[in-house]
């Protein structure tokens, strides 16, 4: 899908520092960035470049030291805790590296979670729970525990969770970390079929080369700063 | 409730532990209902025991009698005693509930035996029918029991308690001499014949305590005369309702009289029902706190090794008080679940205890070993199911704090 101009998330100056025993690490130091709604790019960078902080603060997760962080023109450092809530809950997907699927559910109720959290009645979740599996190649496991499943597997239940409340945009740390080539780039796929096909805005933080290269806008950051970035290029 | 279910699952994470906790919380649930059942059958089998040891449901004595030693003195001064009560009788009789009527005159004074042994006594003159009618019940040792009919006079006959009787040196057959004064102050004296050796039930009465017909009791102090009326009823629980019904019938009589219910003549019972009330909430409250403790133990574990999970679930769009209520509703399903698994064992152990037969030693100053039985108590089971329900939402009080608590970030890195 052809990306609009207004941007969905937009970072203006953003830092982000943590203390790490008795010294300050800065993650973000002052990151500039304007994320288009239906677009697909990746967050690249060696382990500690900040790709991680800068997905949380844009995922509302985390708050910024300074700077703003806006989604959908709103920005979300000055929400409450709870317009926070509901903004991950109906605007946002999250795919983490581990799947993160809750265990003592069958694949259908780990993809109907985040509906009935919204109050969606029964019959309707598993009607857009089933159909959001049936998507993502899953049809014939609805009822298998994540422990009965591949990685490959529980990752796309994963993207199915993610995606079943139709968000704006999907966050996915490392979403191929920990599978193999081959279904990762399944996975990969898998993305960027749904990215055409629902318009969801996809922000990848990984760094996986397969995944880099194939991904049309990518942004690379160095000890907390954009170094690169392939659509500011553009 | 949209959480309940998903909390119910969780329960089958860690089956060992789930299982270890509710047997926890059933342990304690158990006990609060054992316990119950023993408090409350101690309870009745004493109000029993009293009511039908002679002290019967209702007393009908003079206000100046009950006045002059108080409604829980169990001796009515002679001086007040009643004359011409048998009209009355007749009236409290036909009230509902009403088994009988007996009348009593106490006696007390001095008894001789055979070989010359002197003991202080107190007596009790009574209606063998109406005692029999009322539901009282003699400890007979030996020997035989008072016929019912009055004696003639030199044929008067005495239940001798054992304690008295082993003073005395008599055995059933035996004369005793008994002196007493009478109404007008003058000292009379009676030979009985030991019809029978009978126990109380408490020992330090059993050593000064024989019982006769009222007829013979009369002989000794004065023609007509009762010291009070027994009321026996029915049912013990009618209690309230005869007790207003018997006011109601003496209101007007002169010399005034009281009616005292037997609650308040047995001060042994209210002090023996506050000992065990004391009790049981020391151990409801010993119960409470293990609980607690063992089960925020095991729901802080729960919390602990979810972290990542729960990060992940307030990620995507779990709101606190959501995340609360999960956590909240694990716990409740364990004080559910194990205060209903403590339920049906209570009910089985109650059925298997008093199958058993077991019998206890007596009770401090009794004669006789109890039979150890425990009372089904529905309010019971109930308070154990609410109060394990309760004790399981304080024990996730903690856990719920730290889970609401939780920053995201730090959460999803958890390790």
């Amino acid at each position: 899908m052809t990306p609009s101009s207004a941007p969905l998330l937009r970072t203006e100056g953003v830092v982000r520092r943590y203390r790490s025993g008795a010294s300050e690490v800065t993650a973000l130091a002052g990151v500039d960035l304007e994320i288009a709604a239906g677009e697909i790019a990746v967050v690249a960078g060696p382990s500690g470049s900040g790709k991680s902080t800068l997905l949380h603060l844009l995922g509302a997760l985390d708050a910024a030291d300074a700077g703003r962080v806006l989604f959908e023109g709103a920005d979300l450092g000055a929400l409450a805790e709870r317009q926070r809530t509901l903004l991950r809950r109906r605007r946002l997907g999250f795919v983490f590296q581990a799947f993160h699927l809750v265990p003592v559910l069958s694949a259908l109720e780990n993809v109907e979670y985040p509906l009935l959290l919204d109050g969606v009645g029964r019959a309707e979740r598993r009607r857009r729970a089933a159909e959001m599996l049936d998507a993502v190649g899953l049809a014939a496991r609805l009822g298998h525990r994540p422990d009965r499943l591949s990685g490959g597997e529980r990752q796309r239940v994963a993207i199915a969770r993610a995606l079943v409340h139709r968000p704006a945009a999907v966050l996915a740390d490392e979403p191929t970390g920990n599978l193999d080539s081959r279904t990762a780039g399944a996975v990969l796929d898998l993305l960027a079929d749904l990215n055409r096909s629902l318009g969801t805005t996809f922000l990848i933080a990984t760094h996986d080369a397969a995944l880099i290269a194939r991904t049309p806008r990518r942004i690379v950051l160095a000890d907390g700063r954009i170094v690169a970035d392939s659509g500011r290029a553009a | 409730m949209r959480f309940a279910w998903l909390a119910l699952r969780n329960l089958a994470r860690n089956r060992r532990r789930t299982a270890t906790t509710l047997a926890v919380v059933a342990a304690g649930t158990l006990a609060l209902v054992l316990t119950a059942g023993f408090v409350a059958y101690s309870f009745d089998g004493l109000a029993e025991a009293m009511i039908h040891g002679g002290l019967g449901h209702l007393e009908v004595a003079p206000a100046a009698a009950v006045e002059a030693r108080g409604a829980a003195a169990l001796d009515r001064p002679l001086e007040h005693a009643l004359a011409g009560w048998e009209g009355l009788r007749e009236r409290l009789e036909a009230l509902p509930h009403v088994a009988a009527v007996g009348a009593n005159l106490q006696v007390m004074g001095m008894a001789q035996g055979p070989q010359g042994a002197s003991v202080s006594f107190v007596g009790v003159g009574a209606e063998p029918d109406r005692a029999r009618r009322m539901g009282f019940e003699k400890k007979l040792r030996a020997g035989e029991l008072l016929p019912e009919t009055a004696p003639r006079e030199g044929e008067e006959a005495a239940l001798v308690a054992l304690g008295l009787a082993g003073a005395l040196g008599v055995a059933p057959g035996d004369i005793v001499t008994l002196l007493a004064t009478d109404a007008g102050g003058s000292l009379n004296a009676l030979d009985v014949r030991v019809a029978g050796l009978v126990t109380t039930g408490v020992q330090e009465l059993d050593s000064r305590y024989l019982e006769l017909h009222l007829a013979a009791a009369q002989r000794l102090v004065g023609a007509g005369l009762a010291s009070n009326l027994l009321v026996g009823l029915d049912e013990t629980e009618a209690t309230g309702e005869a007790l207003a019904a018997v006011r109601a019938a003496v209101a007007g009589e002169q010399p005034p009289l009281a009616v005292v219910p037997w609650t308040e003549r047995a001060l042994f019972y209210e002090q023996v029902r506050n000992l065990y009330r004391g009790i049981f909430w020391f151990l409801g409250t010993i119960v409470f706190l293990l609980v607690v403790l063992a089960t925020s133990n095991t729901l802080a574990m729960t919390v602990m090794e979810r972290m990542r999970e729960l990060g992940t679930l307030r990620a995507i769009g779990t709101g606190r008080g959501q995340l609360a209520a999960m956590i909240l509703a694990e716990a409740l399903w364990l004080g559910l679940l194990g205060s209903l698994a403590g339920c049906l064992l209570g009910v089985a152990a109650i059925a298997g205890i008093n199958r058993a037969g077991v019998k206890m030693p007596p009770p401090p100053g009794a004669v006789d070993p109890i039979d150890l039985r425990l009372a089904y108590v529905p309010e019971a089971f109930a308070g154990a199911l609410l109060l394990m329900l309760a004790v399981l939402a304080v024990a996730a009080l903690a856990p719920v704090a730290r889970a609401v608590r939780l920053s995201i970030v730090d959460a999803l890195g958890h390790v």
